[in-house]
Formats: structure tokens, sequence, C-alpha cells
């Protein structure tokens, strides 16, 4: 199998547009699984994880995290999103977050990628690039499927984009133990108090990452009332009810992991606790 | 002179009486402090294993070796109509397919051959493809077409009971394969006051040792040669005799190093017979290691059971247990026999009306193989939880429910034990857990939908260990000595226990000590299964450190000329005359002497019984909206008589437990009913714990010698630890939050389950 180390973006582009049985490589971590079980036998590799220009995190105006950045590094240095910080530690073990990397998560596409519903709740922006251009694409549309999404195969995810939305937000997931675990459920939830917006969006109860417009639109009311840039808590019955309308925007299956009525209950569960974290945070 | 001793010997909990050989006259136990035993010694080959340069069966790279992939099975009970080799045959670097119609004769575990006519679950051997590189033999295997007759079949363990199951046995899918009735169980019943009546289930538990099944085979025209990664040389070296009629001289089977085993790796396997098969054909050697998929298909499991306790209860709060049912239902998959479950229940309490069926059902499923414990992490996981129900319901604290039903003898067998310090157990590990604060229906949690709780459980298992069991101590002109004997190091520490045995007994430093064991051209060792190697091979070795020495003293006082009597061996010099003489000086005068001691393992005191025993106890804390739950602290207190290491001890009961762990809170095998297929054969969906799941553990013993035991005075460790665990965890969950979860393991969604029922 032939492997190109591609120098830089131009080089790894080019290197996907010649050899139609190229796929990409970065941390390897979804990819080498792929390959050592046999489901997967790529013709040739080009190799990512050493382009420069993929590895960078900008906070000026609006945040860009290079694709190639790995979970280790997401904790280290700050990309202004506490809910993205906490969906990093909860990846895998220390040696897939020192290889992982979010533009791995973004091109894997599970609806159990557990960067993915920080990103939706975001509403970032990925950003792609082929010999043929740049091409930038909503999050809300990026995924079209359970491991499938609009990347054409000789585009290169080069970023994801979004716009600071402060501190009130929160990543939270329960898997079946503590580490090395794939979600059984997971949730992000952002208040953007600056722009008066609340995104939610839940991770492995659904064919894609799934968002809660209702849960939102609710919780925008409840904001209104509380007032958005306040550290006040929304009563029980308020969080009760914002957790019941996210569980209802889940349409979760029964499968090795858990079931689906377990995944219902533990997104309202979930839902509800969030809001109460993150209308205090300030 | 050798001679025959008639003995009882017990593996795992079934007893057969053997024929041993023992020489001269055991030695009295020891007395007084010991310098080398009893004190945290590293492990003599941690090096070794951390730097990489331990060689295990899977490093193991001959010239010109080749590799194994098996055809398996892809239906849950299929009959091999016929088995077309031709396109794998043609594909370049492959040398041999092996299958039903062209396989040699190899009788194996009562069949004639490896691959059976009819294939009985997903993933069961159908043929065999030997190539030049494993990337060819698994190309290759995917060539080899199989035309299948599919059968009917059942792979969940109460579908197979019901009767719309398909038939897989003549005599049906459910038999008795145990039981024990004392008293009248059912007339205590009828009469108790109280009346617990539970179901309790758990799943298939994988073993996943890190490293898998697996054999290389080297014939060289007159002997064979097999490594590989097992718990029992000799076992080996016997299947292989028995399949390739090969005389036990012609066979060596040698396992250096090894990665786990936890009763799986009890014998050859199918991969042992077939790398054999093809190194005698092809005149080469032949390598054939599982897979992880492999492994956890076809390499063995812990049966799931199903299983029913009726226990009754008379007298208020001074009362006590009057009656104790348990009928257990074992998923043994095509295995032959039963983990029984209920061996705990017969044993644990002074209960004097009690009833205990077991049964084998057969179902499409990789079959069981021994587990760790096998049976008794089932069972006691269902009568400790029983008895907490029954201690809640009565208003009694758990813990002296158990106290008052302590028992001095073996309730089955009306025996006295050698030793039993249960209540040791229960009083050390009350105090280290802080059972005092513990308060009916549990305590506020760190947060406010968390709750806190304490539970506790108690375990027994065997461990005496028994003949036969051999070994010489080689003492080397230099003063150091080598131990051969045909045992095997699993991981746990044998290396080094047996080491400070000889040094202790010889009188030299442990370091000063080689050990040269898993060769079958060593003395016999027993299989290391049952927790019973320390206590059968360590007697032996210090019996022939003991030989050693005599002579060593004997041939000292020839040379220094005093009476052999004057003398002792102490750090390495001779001591006793006016000068210190070291053993260098002496073998000095007699050019290169060797002196060789022998030692055998003499048999069990008769009309005792020889058991370990003790508690665990769980502080947790249960989250009561999600269901999650977090473990806080877990001590372990064990009676195994005298501890030899109490570092490789130490790592023996927290390996127990965070095995536990897995069986009580993530680890299930999942089966596909429709297909049969386990759709979690990896490490990816099946959950073994990981060390952010693993609390503090805190780990006691008693640490008193069992002087009627054997000459050490030791029993085993290896099972015990991971036996009480689940129903400590169940017990402790129940006491935090009301809610009692009797279907392991304990996953969120189960324990949400458990709170609706609690609530109903």
């Amino acid at each position: 199998m032939a492997v190109h180390v591609a120098r830089d973006v131009d080089d790894a582009t080019r290197a996907v547009a010649v050899d139609e049985r190229a796929e990409l490589i970065a941390g390897g971590t979804d990819l080498m699984v792929e390959i050592n079980f046999g489901r997967r036998r790529p013709g040739a590799l080009v190799a990512i994880d050493r382009v420069q220009e993929l590895r960078g995190i900008s906070r000026s105006g609006r945040v860009r995290v290079g694709a190639g950045v790995t979970y280790t590094q997401l904790l280290a240095d700050d990309a202004g999103s506490a809910a993205l910080r906490e969906a990093s530690r909860s990846v895998g073990s220390p040696q897939i977050r020192n290889a992982g990397t979010i533009g791995g998560n973004i091109a894997t596409s599970s609806p159990a990628g557990d960067a993915l519903p920080v990103l939706a709740a975001l509403e970032a922006t990925i950003v792609v690039r082929s010999v043929r251009g740049e091409r930038r694409v909503p999050f809300a549309e990026w995924m079209t499927g359970p491991k499938r999404n609009g990347r054409a195969r000789d585009e290169i995810i080069v970023a994801a984009e979004w716009e600071s939305a402060g501190p009130k937000q929160t990543f939270m997931k329960v898997g079946t133990r503590n580490a090395m675990v794939i979600a059984v459920a997971s949730l992000a939830l952002v208040v953007d108090a600056s722009r008066r917006r609340v995104g939610v969006a839940l991770g492995s109860c659904g064919p894609t990452i799934l968002r809660a417009d209702r849960a939102q639109s609710f919780a925008a009311g409840v904001l209104d009332e509380l007032g958005w840039e306040r550290q006040a808590a929304p009563t029980e019955t308020a969080c009760a009810e914002f957790g019941a309308l996210v569980a209802s925007a889940a349409r979760p299956i029964d499968d090795v992991r858990g079931t689906a009525a377990y995944r219902s209950h533990v997104l309202s569960v979930m839902a509800a606790r969030a809001l109460a974290r993150v209308a205090v945070l300030g | 002179m050798p001679r025959v001793v008639r003995t009882r010997v017990e593996l795992e909990g079934r007893m057969t009486d053997e024929l041993a050989l023992v020489e001269g006259k055991d030695l009295p136990g020891w007395t007084g402090e010991r310098t080398i035993v009893g004190t945290p010694t590293t492990r003599i080959d941690g090096a070794q294993r951390v730097t990489g340069r331990a060689r295990y069966t899977q490093d193991i790279t001959l010239p010109g070796m080749l590799h194994v992939r098996f055809v398996r099975s892809q239906h849950a009970r299929a009959r091999v109509v016929r088995v077309d080799d031709t396109r794998a045959r043609e594909l370049r670097g492959v040398r041999a397919v092996l299958h039903r119609s062209n396989l040699p004769k190899a009788p194996f575990r009562g069949e004639e051959t490896i691959f059976r006519e009819e294939a009985r679950f997903v993933g069961e051997e159908v043929a065999a493809v030997c190539a030049e590189s494993e990337e060819t033999a698994a190309a290759a295997i995917r060539l080899v077409d199989v035309e299948y007759e599919v059968l009917p079949h059942v792979v969940d363990l109460e579908d197979a009971i019901s009767e719309q199951a398909p038939r897989l046995d003549e005599k049906g899918n459910v038999s008795e394969s145990g039981s024990h009735s004392r008293g009248d169980t059912e007339r205590a019943l009828r009469d108790a006051d109280v009346v617990v009546d539970a179901t309790y289930r758990t799943s298939t538990q994988l073993h996943n040792s890190l490293e898998t099944h697996g054999a290389v085979a080297h014939w060289d025209g007159e002997r064979l040669t097999v490594w590989e990664s097992t718990q029992h040389v000799f076992g080996v070296r016997e299947g292989l005799h028995l399949a390739l009629g090969l005389p036990y001289s012609r066979i060596r089977v040698i396992c250096e190093f090894m990665g786990g085993g936890f009763g799986s790796k009890g014998g050859a396997g199918k991969y042992t017979i077939a790398a054999a098969l093809f190194a005698r054909q092809l005149g080469a050697p032949v390598r054939c290691v599982y897979t992880r998929e492999e492994e956890n298909l076809a390499a063995g499991n812990r049966s799931a059971t199903l299983q029913h306790i009726r226990v009754g209860w008379t007298g208020g709060r001074t009362g006590r247990i009057s009656g104790l049912e348990h009928i257990s239902y074992s998923n043994s998959g095509q295995g032959r026999w039963v983990a029984d479950p209920t061996g705990p229940t017969n044993t644990l309490y002074k209960i004097a009306d009690l009833s205990t069926k077991s049964y084998r059902v057969v179902t499409n499923a990789g079959s069981l193989s021994a587990f760790r414990a096998p049976g008794y992490v089932e069972g006691t996981f269902a009568l400790e939880s029983a008895l907490d129900e029954l201690a809640e319901q009565v208003r009694v604290d758990p813990l002296e429910l158990r106290r008052r039903h302590a028992t001095s003898i073996d309730p089955l067998m009306a025996l006295r034990y050698t030793q039993k310090r249960l209540l040791d157990c229960y009083r050390i590990g009350a105090k280290e857990i802080g059972w005092s604060r513990r308060k009916r229906g549990g305590t506020p949690g760190s947060a406010e939908h968390r709750r806190r709780g304490m539970g506790m459980a108690s375990q027994i298992w065997f461990g005496g260990g028994g003949p036969p069991a051999f070994a010489t101590v080689h003492l080397n002109p230099d003063g150091t000595a080598v131990i051969r004997s045909g045992t095997q190091d699993i991981g746990t520490g044998t290396r080094t226990i047996l080491a400070q045995i000889c040094a202790e007994e010889l009188g030299i430093g442990v370091t000063d000590v080689r050990v040269d064991i898993g060769d079958t051209d060593a003395p016999y060792g027993p299989i290391s299964a049952g927790s019973l190697t320390l206590a059968s091979v360590g007697p032996a070795v210090r019996q022939a450190a003991a030989d050693a020495r005599e002579q060593l003293l004997g041939a000292a006082a020839g040379v220094l000329e005093v009476g052999k009597r004057e003398l002792r061996v102490e750090g390495g010099r001779i001591v006793g005359t006016s000068r210190q003489t070291t053993i260098e000086e002496i073998f000095d005068q007699l050019k290169n002497y060797t002196v060789i001691g022998r030692g055998s393992r003499f048999p069990n005191p008769s009309e005792t019984a020889l058991n370990t025993f003790g508690s665990h106890f769980v502080q947790l804390e249960v989250d009561v909206r999600t269901g999650e739950v977090f473990l806080e602290k877990i001590v372990a207190v064990h009676d195994i008589g005298r501890v030899v290491n109490p570092l490789t001890a130490a790592s023996q009961v927290e390996g127990g437990i965070i095995q536990a762990i897995g069986f009580a809170l993530t680890e299930q095998r999942v089966l596909d009913r429709a297909t049969g297929r386990v759709l979690n054969a990896d490490l990816e969906e099946y959950k073994v714990p990981t060390v952010r799941d693993v609390p503090p553990i805190v780990v006691r013993f008693v640490d008193v010698p069992d002087r009627r035991a054997n000459n050490l005075g030791a029993r085993g460790l290896g099972e015990p630890p991971i036996i009480p665990t689940a129903a400590a965890v169940a017990n402790a969950i129940a006491n935090a939050t009301g809610a009692r979860v009797r279907t392991t393991p304990m996953t969120p969604d189960r324990v949400m389950a458990a709170f609706a029922a609690s609530r109903a």
C-alpha cells in the first residue's frame, strides 16, 4: 500500500485528487480500527498528520480550530469552548487523545462522536478544501446519516469555525464505564448570551447528531425571563420541562450499548442538569 | 524411597481419589519469625516483563515458521456438508488445508477429530489453513468454500429451557448436574415467618486474557516441541499425546511467560492440535495464535446463569434462617460440564434445612470454560444478594446475620476445617470500611441526586492444593540455586514466591535463586488453576530446598571436619564453627560438585476440610436519576493461612477485584438470538474496566499460618478475590437506594429498572 506523507494542504489535496484509491489518515484512531478488523482496505493512504497548517487554533474574532488539532491539544490550549474541552476530556484514553483529531471526528461522522454535539450546538462551520477550491458547510448540513457526510472523496477537512459563544456551555455523556467508552447518550448545551441563542445537540440518539429545536426555544424563553447575562438558576420545573423537550427530540434505538428507553430517560436527566449548570455560569 | 499414597484431590470443587508418589517424610511447619517468606518481595522477573525481554508464546519466531488460521462457522448450528479447499490451495503461499474429509484421526475431548460434522456455535472451527504468512492464511480462509445445511438453533439460556426450543440433545436441553439436600427445606420454608423469593441472573463474562490462546509447534523428525500459552504444560502434553498418538517422551511443552489464562487455558486446544498436525505434515514450525475476535468467540466463557432462591426466616430480629432453596440453570453452550453456582450455598453458612439443585443447559453458543472461581462468582452473587434481601426484610444488620450463621465445620461433608477465620475477616473489614457508619436506607451522597451506601459479602473457595507436585533444587558451586519444576507462572508471581520459599529454607538470598519452570522436561507440576499452585508446588520446593541444605551441610561437615549437627546455613554462609565459610569455599574442595535436592508434595490431612475464606466491603454512590454507580472504596480481607509474599498477594486481590468489577458493572457478551452471532467479540464494545473504573482497594489478610494444611501453612489466593465483589456491590446499591438489582452486569439501565420496581 502506497503512503504519501503530505507536506502541506495543497500537497494533500493534489495527492487525493490524482489517486482515486487514496484515503486520508490523520490520527488513525478510526481508520486503523477499520483496517485492523479487515473492514477497509484503502488502495493508498495520504497522511496529513504532519501538516502544520491543520494544527493551529486561532481566536481572533471567530474561533478556528484546525482539523489536525488533537484532543490533547484542545485540553491544553483553550479553543474558547468549555463544552469542547469537556467533550475532549471524555474521548478515549490519553493515547487516543494524543492521536485522535477533531477533523477525524468530523470526517468519521459517527453519531457517537464526542466533539460533534458541541460543534452542532455551537453552529460551527466545517471548512473543506480540494483542488477545486474551498467550501464552507454549516454543521447542520454536514452529517447525512450514520458515518455519512457531505465530504467529497477528494476533499480535505481543514478546520471548524464558530462564533465564540461565551462561558455558558457544557457537554455531558453517559457511557457504560468511565473511560475508553463510546457514549450511550451525550448532549451539548450552549447558551450564547450575547446573541440570545440556545443550542442543544444530542449524540448517540439518532442516525445523526440531532438538534432539539423546541427545547432551544423553551430555554430561550426561560432565559428571557431570568435574564440572559445573569447567573440565576431556573426552577426545577423549568429544567424538567426542558429535559422532557430534549428527550422528545431524540430518535434512539436499542443496541449493544443501551436501550432506546434508557437513552430517552437519561437525555432528559442530563438536559435538566445541563440547563441548571450553564444558567449559573458566567 | 518413593512410596505411593492414596489421597483425595480437589480441583475447583470437584473431588477425586488419586494415587500420589511421595518421598521421605514431610517437613514440620516453620516456627518463629521468617526473614524472606512473609516479606513483600518484588517480582524476580518484573524487569524482564516490563522491558519486553520476557518471551511469551506469541513472541516465538522460528526460521521458516508457517501460520495457521481457522475457517469458522458463520451459523449457530449447521451440518458441514462439504468443504472445498480448491480455491484456497491455489492461493500463492498456502501450504495446506485441513478439514473433516482430509484430517488425520486426532481424538480430542471425546470427539474423533477437531472438526465436527455439526458446527454448533458461530465461531466453531470448520477447517484450518496453513500458509507462509499470517496475512495469506487470513486471505485463504475466505477462499475455503463450505456447504452448510443450516439447522434450527437456540443461543439464549431462557429460550433453551423453554419447551418450544429446538432440542439440541437427545435427552433434552436441560439436564441435572448436581444436587444437595439436608433437613426438610419445604417444611422449613412453609413454617417460616418471612420468605424471600427472588430470581437472579448473571451474564456471560469473557476471560479476555491479554495474551490470546495460541501455540507454536516444531517437529524435528523425532520430537515435537510446543510452546503454548497454558496453565498446564503437562496437560497440553497429554492432549497432544492422545491426539497425535505420540509417546510422552517425544513431546515437550514449554510455557516460559504467560499473559493470563483465568481458567481458560487448562490443556491443549484445537489450535494446539492443528499446529502440531501441520508441523508434522509439513516438517516446518507452525504458529497458531487466536485473534481477539477468535478469542471471544471460541476460547470459552463464564456461563450465564438463571438462579432462583427462596430463603426463610423465623423468630423476628433474634431469629434465624429457616430453610434455603437454590435452583440454578447455567448456559454451558456446548460444554459438557457445569460450573456449579450452588457450591457456596451448600457450605458457607450453618443452615439446617437446605436444598440445592444445579442444571446444565446446552445451547448453540460458545462453550463455558473454567473462569476464575467458576460457578462460585455467579452463585455468590445470588446467595449473598438474597441474604441481604432477607436481612433488610427482618431488619437485622447484614453482617450480624452472617455472623449468626457462621459454621466451624463444613456442613456438606460434616468435617472440621483445617483453619477458618472468616469471623476475623468480618471484624477487620468492618473496621476498615467503617461499617458502624452504615445506615439502613443509606446516606446522602456528594451531590443532591446521589445516594451513598455500603454492602458486604463473604466468600468460600478451595485452594488447599495437594499432590502430585514435584520439584528439584540444584545448588550450584557458586552458592546460587536453581528450582526446577513443571509448574508454570501464569502471571500470579509463582516464580517469585517459589524463590522466596527456596531461599528461606536453604539459607540463601532470593536473588540467588533462579526459577526454571514451565517445561515438561522438569519434574511434574500440576495445573495452575483452582488457586492450587502455591499450596501444591510450594511445599515440594521447600522440601527440595531442605534436602539440598541437608546434603550441603553433610558435605560441609566432611570438608570442615565437624559434626553436621553443629552447622547451619545463614545468608549464604555455613555457620556454627569458629569461622564462617561460604558455600563456594566448600564446593571448591569438591571440584564442581552439584547438590540436587528433591521434594514432593505430601497429601493433605484426611478427614478435614480445606478452604479459603474472606469478605469484601464496598462503599459506593449511586446517581438516582441516571442509574450510574460510582465505586468509592473496596475493602478485601481474606484468610489464606500464611501469606508468603504480601506484595504479590495484594496484586492477586486487586486483579481479582478489578475483574469482578467488570462482572458486576460492565461486562457482558451480547448475542443476537436470531443469528447466534456475538455482537461484541472485541474490546471496543465488550467493556472491561479501565483504570478510571477502579476505586481505592484496601487489602488485608488474617495471615495466620494454617498448620494443618501443609508444610508452608499457606493456601491459595488466585480465585477468592473475584468471588464476593459483585454481591457486595449489589448490596451497597440496595443500601444506598432501596433498589435491588438482581442481574449482572448492573448497568445504569438495569439500576433504573430496579428503581422503578422498588417504587412499584
